[in-house]
């Protein structure tokens, strides 16, 4: 329960500062970029998450920092000079601050910390005193943001994830913002005891993180997770760091190779390959030692790969079957029983793979498909209409606008942009 | 009973989802026999507009099949919270499902979780939290109007779903929640008109390992003194958002094209009505509806953090209008 909340050597935490978020694996004598830093990550091995710390210049260093631990932010900024009522007296000339680019560089790369910096920026502008009351607190709260020095670790979540990856770069996720995300898992009425598709052609292992986490630990649920490559991303998955148990109800496979053995191998091939319980274990046993040799070479770790190269000893003895055939095998039977839901996150025009796998979506149940654009949605929603295979079928997007709350100042943040597409509908009886 | 995980044939009792089309969805229970004004027992019998149906036929028939009407036919499928939502009988104002599903994504719900809701309202945002945190979780739901916490409770007794879900009838603002769930909460959600008075109850609730909190919220004003309070009870990441979906209507538009290549050409004395031939163009296209609605409420989230870094001053705003490195 305690080691539940401790940033433990070879766990993923993520680290905040401010707004900012980074996945950082923690490693005994880790380092992490953080702004123009390299920042050891020792001091905060076997700290609880959301301890803070402060990012202090190692030595005469003016890239390194290491961590140091403190109970509060320093935010004693000192400004006594009043305020102004508008901004009629000041003139942009770029002259109100007196101190030169050099100068404010070697403050940042010095010992100082945010609050001095900002101090001093404060000390040394012409204009600051005749600014209004809000704008001198915007200037502060920019200023300081931007030399901002805490940190602090805590547990991935599935928010935390989405919100992450879509902030550094959409693509990571196929373009799925968090309100896409949510609507996804709602609409594909993700319960603890169903069986559920996923084709997902790469969002970081994001949605396969995500539906995992629905169907939960400890329950009967079950994952076909489908891609279209040798290897299937998994960050996000690791990153959520799920029992064992929970993780070996998620079957990844080829898309390719599980349909080529759904429709080659007759019933008899497959129960000639299925495997005795304890040899599978065995099997299952070794996948899992590599792992852990693999673990913390790669990030990104290359699921079919991984397995094939497993196993090529043994086959080469001729006595066991390959693991990807094995995970083909229980995929395939899984298919065969129908499932509770689908869902499809493409990059690619989604048809061809709705066409292919709604027919093992059972009936009354749920598909949902996302797709960044509108218009191949478009072409799902008429052949579906035509197919007369599904009801109740919805092309959507949202509409998401974040706000700033303060007092006085409440209004709609700048920025927003435009997430993607949603096709869901429920499958029936024709 | 037909709300608690996946069923293939529709048992009595069962909740059934009537859809004949995509605005006419109702919810029928498959029985023989119902209560009418009088308290008598008199069969059941649904009046759709394709003509009568009766509670009994729906037993034994699969979900996802079709039924036959007098005047036509519907499929009768699975309740899901998102079908409930659309079919359900409203007691109060509801939360519709894009500010429901971004509320059970924001507050990090999971099978195991504990929730807090308060008002339950009419049930719509309940069954979604429910289907996040069953088979371990539990939802813990208040309302202060007694015959909606009856109704409500009675609900969840005929949907299966009453081992996950308590239903109390209480004023959160002026009673907070129950005592005994202290240090016991994952997730709170507020719908209240005054949510900031149930926040500090609400900070007693969570575990020590902290957790999220929602209010929703349709005016600024509420917005305002709720992230207030929030800020005070040392909360934090307090973020507000709003989310409008748009339901596209994909249609195949035939356009006339007009033609004009033939302006290029002398004038022929025979040929003048060639002019008037319009060609047709088939363009297919999503249309959003003529009005929709453009607002629903602010959803206000924030974040507990663990008990042993409650205390601590940081400096936390999530606005990102300032790009980081």
């Amino acid at each position: 329960m305690e080691d539940e909340h401790k940033i433990t050597p070879g766990r993923y935490t993520i680290l905040q500062r401010q707004g900012y978020t980074k996945l950082y694996k923690v490693k005994e004598n880790g380092t992490v970029m953080i702004r123009h830093f390299t920042v050891e990550t020792q001091n905060a091995v076997n700290a609880k998450f959301f301890d803070l710390f402060q990012m202090k210049p190692k030595g005469n260093s003016r890239k390194m920092c290491k961590l140091e631990r403190v109970t509060s932010v320093d935010d004693d900024i000192k400004h006594t000079g009043g305020s102004g009522n508008d901004n009629r007296n000041i003139i942009d000339d770029g002259t109100s601050q007196t101190l030169t680019k050099e100068q404010i560089e070697e403050l940042q790369d010095g010992s100082k910390s945010s609050v001095e910096i900002v101090n001093q920026l404060i000390a040394n502008s012409k204009t600051f005193s005749s600014k209004t009351g809000y704008s001198q607190e915007k200037y502060k709260s920019k200023k300081q943001k931007k030399y901002y020095e805490y940190i602090y670790f805590r547990k991935p979540t599935i928010r935390i994830l989405a919100q992450m990856f879509y902030r550094q770069d959409p693509t990571k996720v196929l373009g799925i913002r968090t309100d896409d995300l949510s609507q996804i898992l709602a609409y594909a009425n993700i319960q603890t005891d169903g069986k559920y598709i996923l084709f997902d052609s790469g969002t970081s292992g994001l949605m396969t993180a995500a539906i995992l986490n629905a169907i939960g630990a400890n329950t009967s649920g079950k994952l076909v997770h489908m891609h279209p490559g040798n290897e299937c991303q998994k960050v996000a998955v690791q990153a959520m760091d799920f029992p064992q148990e929970q993780l070996s109800r998620c079957i990844n496979v080829n898309i390719y190779s599980v349909l080529r053995c759904f429709y080659q191998n007759s019933e008899e091939n497959m129960l000639k390959r299925k495997l005795p319980l304890e040899e599978e274990e065995v099997v299952q046993k070794k996948m899992k030692l590599d792992d852990d040799v693999e673990e913390g070479i790669k990030e990104v770790v290359v699921a079919t790969e991984e397995v094939e190269a497993s196993n090529k000893n043994e086959v080469s003895n001729g006595k066991k079957t390959p693991g990807w055939q094995i995970e083909n095998a229980k995929a395939c039977e899984l298919l065969r029983e129908g499932v509770d839901g689908l869902i499809i996150v493409a990059k690619e025009h989604p048809a061809s793979i709705v066409k292919e796998l709604t027919q093992f979506l059972n009936v009354s149940r749920n598909m949902v498909v996302f797709h960044l654009l509108r218009e191949p949605l478009q072409d799902i929603y008429i052949d579906l209409k035509k197919s007369l295979e599904f009801v109740n079928i919805k092309v959507s997007n949202n509409f998401v606008r974040n706000y700033q709350v303060l007092p006085d100042r409440t209004h709609p943040l700048v920025n927003m942009n435009s997430g993607g597409h949603i096709l869901h509908g429920q499958k029936v009886q024709s | 009973m037909s709300f608690d995980g996946c069923k293939t044939v529709v048992t009595e009792g069962d909740t059934v989802i009537l859809f004949l089309t995509v605005n006419q969805v109702y919810a029928i229970t498959a029985e023989k026999k119902t209560k009418n004004k009088n308290g008598d027992l008199v069969p059941y019998v649904f009046q759709t507009p394709y003509g009568a149906l009766k509670g009994e036929q729906l037993i034994g028939k699969e979900f996802g099949t079709k039924i036959l009407l007098s005047k036509g036919w519907g499929y009768i499928l699975q309740p899901t919270p998102e079908l409930w939502t659309v079919a359900l009988r409203h007691r109060t104002q509801i939360i519709y499902t894009p500010d429901i599903s971004m509320i059970t994504l924001q507050l990090e719900l999971k099978p195991g979780s504990v929730v807090i809701e308060s008002g339950t309202g009419s049930g719509s945002l309940s069954h979604a939290l429910i289907r996040s945190v069953k088979p371990h979780g539990h939802l813990y739901t208040f309302d202060f109007h007694k015959e909606r916490a009856d109704i409500a409770r009675q609900e969840f007794q005929d949907h299966g779903l009453q081992e996950y879900v308590t239903v109390y009838n209480r004023d959160v603002c002026c009673n907070g929640f129950d005592e005994a769930l202290d240090g016991k909460v994952d997730a709170v959600f507020l719908d209240l008109p005054h949510p900031w008075l149930a926040i500090p109850h609400g900070v007693n609730s969570f575990k020590p390992e902290g957790g999220r909190l929602c209010s929703f919220s349709p005016c600024i004003e509420q917005v305002q003194k709720t992230c207030l309070k929030l800020r005070e009870h040392h909360f934090q990441e307090i973020e507000t958002l709003e989310v409008l979906q748009t339901q596209f209507s994909v249609q195949t538009r035939r356009l006339a094209s007009l033609e004009m290549e033939y302006l290029k050409n002398p004038k022929e004395e025979n040929d003048g009505d060639n002019k008037c031939e319009k060609q047709i163009v088939s363009t297919l296209t999503a249309i959003p509806p003529l009005s929709q609605p453009g607002h629903t409420g602010y959803l206000t989230f924030a974040t507990m953090p663990p008990i042993w870094a409650r205390s601590m001053k940081t400096i936390d705003d999530l606005d990102n209008d300032d790009n980081e490195n």
